[in-house]
């Protein structure tokens, strides 16, 4: 327990299963953290009333502005906590360089995996770990990306345990989403709590679509000079489509669905009323699976056929690109510090947390044997769905997963539980410790990995709970990477920007034109499926993109 | 006798009850170059015509890849190719059951080892993998499970369709050569022998006249891996024979499917194949 002012009053340390999780702004004995006074102050300076008010006009401006997300139905403002996350420089210097240094690794793994496949004959990892992985698209095989880039963009989940040490959970390199709501939260806090940025050098984080943009323009086909960019989106029933058109509008360029696009003699066009205009790169942030129905699901109404075999032929780039996901799949992750030494000789600046390879006799043993203290996760599995957290799990829940793990231990990895890090979080009229996590974004374009400063921290609101999932009641936080001295602010976007914005902006008074429906059959010899059914096209842009915000990944 | 060099003219022809707008196809006919056999010249021609665009997918096979964006309704795919052929001496590889559970087996030939939606894993199956394992080494339990086939199916066509499973094919008691193939991949795979699906064509006759066209179809079977690769032919009950023809390989038939596609319009209501093989010497 600890006495402050008011609002920090009875602020006290939380001990999950009997854990002391880290507190980002206190230390053990209730002193702030090196970097956080100047918060406190200001947190200690303000009553209950005035924090609630800001709360209604954070709330009614999201709602103005349609940041909302769907619980149980019904929509709700963005939970974005009114209290900042802080993270001085030299941790981020660190995070962010074994970020880059795991962004690398990632790549390397790729190009390997969909190319000469040196890891394996090499036997660092063994070649059935990618051959049995569903992620694993053959189709993809062969496809060259044009600067050598597959991953432009990855969300890398860290949390911090007990030790004050961030550990990776997760790699995201398929679709990875949020990055959305780091600008807005930004652009929110800056309108609610002006005076917060007066007193801390708060890294910019407004580049981003800027730095995207630039990655995708030089991911475009070798002799493009002005490559045409698109988002492709599921379309608007996707618990994304605020980021996607969020992310095209702030780069300036078309949001496409797939109809918007055809492929023609190697080549990807849009659909304008001013007739057909060839696109080189496509920000694509429609699954694999859904993306070309000539080689993937052949139902896929979001997708458009002939993608693969034009980005095979070198005419179009797909980022991310395809197949990525053999190399975030949650088996593949407990090999990641080993391709970080094999590729770049180097030892892992972030560590793994301990992970259990069950298809291993001794450690299924080991694992089945402490059951009620591990964390279980399905290995394909994203958005936290079907993962088991063995110290809340009943009994019964506990024997079929056991019955599981034994006919399918290939399917599972086991998990030392992380006692999550925590940090005051305005609940209920006070302000209590919450558990949270962090989803920072890195951009590849070629010549460099830049990761954005901060990241997405989501928040887990319930009392005591570790699940921080948006859609399982989370929230966010903004999280501010703290500039030294040594260190300049974050780069504006350069004016330059704005003409290559201009010149990628369909010609005035165009705009996407749709074909008409028409059925759609496949050969050999199904009746076709139909563009005409509504409710399916909506529920496959749902389907999309399960590692969403929405749907995060369950951080314990 | 056997031809030594072999002309094969396959040519698809799909008819549509409506007018089809536009059209996304891969065709997968061209014979491969192998030990066995040389491709000495290949022709591929699509009505109407368009540009073809080839690549040599994961599995090593040529695919041709084409779009149509103008309306019509009929599609033609013909494929010509010349292949020499020549005869390898067979060896007869084996190995010890220990030996096939061996990581480096499971690295190099897994995908040959995990059951698909044409390849389905079966408890019935298992219990016959099961007692043939017990017969003796690898080899002579493959060759026992497919005698095996040959007794539990009948030739027939018609019984079964293209997306028709091994196990679909066995419960019905008849199937084609796809079947064959695939029922003999369900149990080589349930006794853990590494088995792929083989496509192509076979020349049907001993008689050999140079020059004089012989109708045939498009054939498939399977190859085991048991220390080095064995093909057999189950539908013929016989080795395969340098009068095969080989085009793709794969974990089952959709990997080597001869052609693929998705069309806007239709429906499909015709599908004539026509497969010529002419000796050429």
């Amino acid at each position: 327990m600890r006495r402050m002012g008011d609002l920090l009053d009875g602020y006290s340390l939380a001990h999950p299963y009997g854990r002391n999780a880290w507190d980002e702004m206190f230390e053990d004995r209730g002193s702030p953290r090196p970097g956080t006074k100047a918060l406190c102050d200001i947190l200690q300076s303000l009553s209950g009333a005035e924090l609630e008010s800001r709360a209604s006009a954070r709330d009614r401006m999201f709602r103005d502005r349609g940041i909302t997300f769907q619980l149980s139905g019904e929509e709700r403002p963005f939970p974005l906590d009114l209290i900042p996350r802080l993270i001085v420089d030299e941790e981020w210097q660190e995070l962010e360089r074994g970020i880059v240094q795991r962004v690398k690794a990632l790549e390397a793994l790729l190009a390997d995996v969909y190319g000469a496949g040196r890891i394996f004959s090499d036997g660092v990892i063994p070649r059935r770990l990618v051959t049995s992985s569903e992620h694993f698209h053959r189709a993809a095989w062969g496809i060259e990306p044009p600067n050598g880039v597959r991953v432009h963009v990855a969300g890398i989940d860290v949390v911090r345990g007990e030790d004050g040490h961030f550990y990776v959970l997760e790699d995201n390199l398929r679709c990875p989403s949020g990055v959305s709501y780091v600008i807005e939260n930004r652009r929110m806090m800056a309108r609610i709590f002006p005076e917060l940025f007066a007193s801390h050098r708060v890294t910019a984080v407004d580049g981003y679509p800027a730095k995207l943009l630039e990655a995708l323009r030089a991911a475009a086909p070798p002799g493009v000079a002005d490559p045409t960019v698109v988002v492709m989106t599921p379309g608007v029933y996707n618990s994304a489509f605020f980021e996607h058109s969020f992310l095209a509008r702030q780069m300036g360029v078309e949001l496409v669905e797939g109809r918007d696009l055809l492929c023609h003699s190697g080549r990807v066009y849009m659909r304008t009323s001013d007739g057909e205009r060839e696109v080189h790169v496509i920000y694509r942030r429609v699954d694999d699976e859904f993306l070309d129905p000539l080689h993937f699901r052949s139902d896929s109404l979001v997708g458009c056929p002939g993608l693969i075999n034009v980005a095979r032929s070198g005419n179009v780039t797909l980022a991310n690109a395809v197949g990525n996901g053999v190399a975030d799949d949650k088996l593949t992750y407990t090999y990641v510090p080993e391709a970080i030494r094999y590729y770049l000789g180097e030892e892992p600046i972030l560590r793994n947390v301990a992970t259990y390879r069950l298809e291993d006799p001794e450690q299924l043993a080991y694992t089945l044997a402490r059951m009620d203290e591990l964390v279980f996760k399905p290995v394909s599995g994203s958005g936290g769905y079907g993962i088991v957290i063995g110290p809340e799990a009943t009994d019964e829940q506990l024997a079929s997963l056991r019955q599981n793990l034994t006919v399918n231990p290939r399917g599972w990895i086991a998990q030392e539980l992380v006692a999550l890090s925590t940090a005051p979080t305005w609940v209920d009229n006070r302000i209590a410790p919450r558990h949270l996590d962090l989803r920072p974004f890195a951009i590849n374009d070629g010549n460099g990995i830049w990761v954005l400063p901060g990241g997405l921290t989501r928040v887990a609101l319930p009392e005591g709970g570790l699940v921080v999932n948006s859609s399982q009641g989370g929230g966010s936080k903004d999280t501010w990477v703290i500039a030294g001295s040594s260190r300049r602010k974050a780069k504006a976007p350069t004016g330059g920007h704005g003409r290559e914005v201009a010149s990628n902006a369909p010609a005035p008074g165009s705009s996407l034109r749709r074909p008409s429906g028409l059925p759609v059959g496949v050969f050999d010899p199904e009746p076709g499926p139909s563009w005409e059914d509504p409710d399916r096209l909506h529920q496959q842009e749902r389907q999309q993109q399960q590692a969403g915000h929405g749907q995060g990944p369950l951080s314990c | 006798m056997t031809p030594r060099r072999l002309k094969i003219d396959h040519t698809s022809r799909y008819s549509y009850s409506g007018v089809v707008q536009s059209s996304y196809n891969e065709v997968r006919l061209t014979p491969l170059s192998t030990p066995c056999q040389q491709l000495l010249d290949l022709r591929v021609r699509v009505t109407p015509q368009v540009p073809l665009y080839t690549y040599i997918d994961y599995w090593g096979t040529q695919v041709h890849a084409f779009d149509i964006h103008s309306p019509h309704d009929t599609l033609t795919v013909a494929s010509s190719s010349v292949v020499e052929m020549s005869t390898v001496d067979a060896s007869e590889p084996d190995v010890t059951w220990a030996s096939l559970e061996t990581d480096a087996v499971s690295d190099d030939f897994g995908e040959f080892l995990d059951y698909t939606s044409y390849v389905p894993s079966d408890g019935r199956i298992a219990g016959v993998a099961g007692s043939l394992s017990h017969t003796g080494s690898p080899g002579e339990a493959a060759i026992a499970a497919l005698s095996w086939v040959g007794a539990e199916l009948t030739y027939k066509t018609g019984a079964t369709g293209v997306h028709t499973s091994g196990i679909q094919a066995w419960e019905g008691g008849e199937g084609v050569c796809q079947d064959f193939a695939h029922l003999s991949l369900c149990l080589l795979r349930a006794m853990k022998i590494p088995a792929r699906y083989c496509s192509g064509y076979v020349y049907p006759s001993e008689d050999v006249t140079v020059g004089a066209a012989i109708p045939a179809e498009s054939h498939a079977w399977v190859e085991y891996w048991v220390g080095d690769w064995v093909a057999v032919d189950p539908t013929a009950g016989a080795p395969v024979s340098d009068r095969h023809v080989l085009v793709a390989r794969g974990r089952d038939y959709s990997d080597v499917a001869p052609v693929k596609g998705i069309f806007n319009g239709g429906p499909t209501s015709g599908m004539q194949v026509d497969v010529r093989l002419t000796p050429l010497a």
